[in-house]
């Protein structure tokens, strides 16, 4: 693994003409800019459906209607999100990939992918039953506490990059 | 800048705030990205509260939602978000006043923050007062949507502004 990650593929990533032209220009601040924008809005967007199934907000909405209306909201943003993540991983690709705060966000992104996946393949088929419950199930309020926790650390993770970078 | 503003930050400066938020900033282990995170989730409320709304009443977002109701229960969250980035934030201005009351950038972010709190103010206590009052008759809905478009602009400038002060520091901050 360590030996991957010390490629030389990496560096070969920084030195492409267009991360030369990102990390030198004020395309990087932008590009930085959009993305904390694009991410809080992920998390905002997350952040409702998460405490409708903790029991804590939006109770009077039904869980489907709220996931249905917000989620594709949480994914587009989530595109730009990772567009701008790659065009800022690519100007120091070889750092990022060692550094430890870049690994544990990529671990948490995986976590809170899991979590999601779980939530609409293996939970979403029998949600009928309390869509509209106020007092949720414990499964869907581990769910929501568990995809809080993980994007809340995606966002510090990410945060702490630029700390070590 | 005003002269008036770059003397607030002479005015924190070598006072008991600085000197309280430098030392929480180098002596709590992981403070300076631990707080950062607090703040950019008080974003992450702002952004699941009043932008959301914004996209509401734009008729982009949410359309089983209404939207009194949505301005009733979403406020709150707004404003303790506010709160909470209030106090996140001054950690990093009183720690290093004069890095921000130079810096136009933290002029500009400022001159988005205060209209947009006074703009979804006005929306919300109008709202309170009345509580299907921007969605009476179409005049007032008209007046929500242009409310709406403006108040998002603002937010999101707010966050853009935010993030290009630490940008802006190595060509205005002196020394």
């Amino acid at each position: 693994m360590m030996e991957l990650l010390r490629a030389p593929f990496w560096i070969d990533i920084e030195n492409w003409p267009i991360s030369w032209e990102i990390g030198g220009t004020a395309w990087f601040p932008f590009l930085e800019s959009i993305h904390v924008i694009a991410a809080s809005f992920v998390v905002g967007s997350i952040l409702m459906v998460d405490l409708r199934l903790i029991g804590l907000a939006a109770t009077n909405y039904a869980i489907t209607t709220l996931s249905k209306e917000l989620i594709p909201w949480s994914w587009g943003a989530f595109i730009v999100a990772t567009i701008t993540g790659v065009g800022m991983f690519i100007t120091r690709a070889a750092s990022h990939v060692v550094n430890p705060a870049f690994q544990w966000k990529m671990f948490l992104l995986l976590l809170a992918g899991v979590n999601m996946a779980y939530f609409h393949f293996r939970v979403y088929s029998q949600i009928q039953q309390w869509d509209t419950t106020v007092a949720t199930p414990t499964q869907l309020k581990v769910i929501g506490s568990l995809s809080l926790l993980t994007w809340s650390g995606v966002m510090l993770a990410g945060r702490w990059i630029g700390h070590i970078i | 800048m005003p002269e008036f503003f770059t003397s607030i930050g002479g005015l924190i400066a070598g006072s008991f705030l600085q000197d309280g938020a430098l030392w929480a900033l180098r002596n709590i282990p992981g403070f300076p990205p631990i707080i950062q995170t607090v703040h950019i989730l008080g974003i992450a409320v702002v952004m699941g509260s009043v932008v959301i709304l914004d996209l509401r009443i734009l008729g982009l977002a949410v359309p089983s939602q209404k939207i009194s109701e949505m301005t009733t229960r979403l406020m709150p969250w707004l404003w303790w978000a506010l709160a909470s980035n209030f106090v996140s934030g001054s950690f990093f201005l009183f720690a290093r006043p004069n890095r921000y009351f130079n810096n136009p950038v933290f002029g500009w972010k400022l001159s988005f923050l205060i209209p947009a709190i006074l703009l979804t103010l006005f929306f919300y206590l109008m709202s309170r007062r009345q509580h299907d009052y921007w969605e009476l008759n179409s005049k007032r809905l008209w007046a929500a949507r242009g409310i709406a478009l403006l108040s998002l602009g603002l937010w999101i400038m707010v966050a853009m502004a935010g993030r290009w002060i630490a940008y802006m520091e190595y060509i205005y901050f002196p020394a």
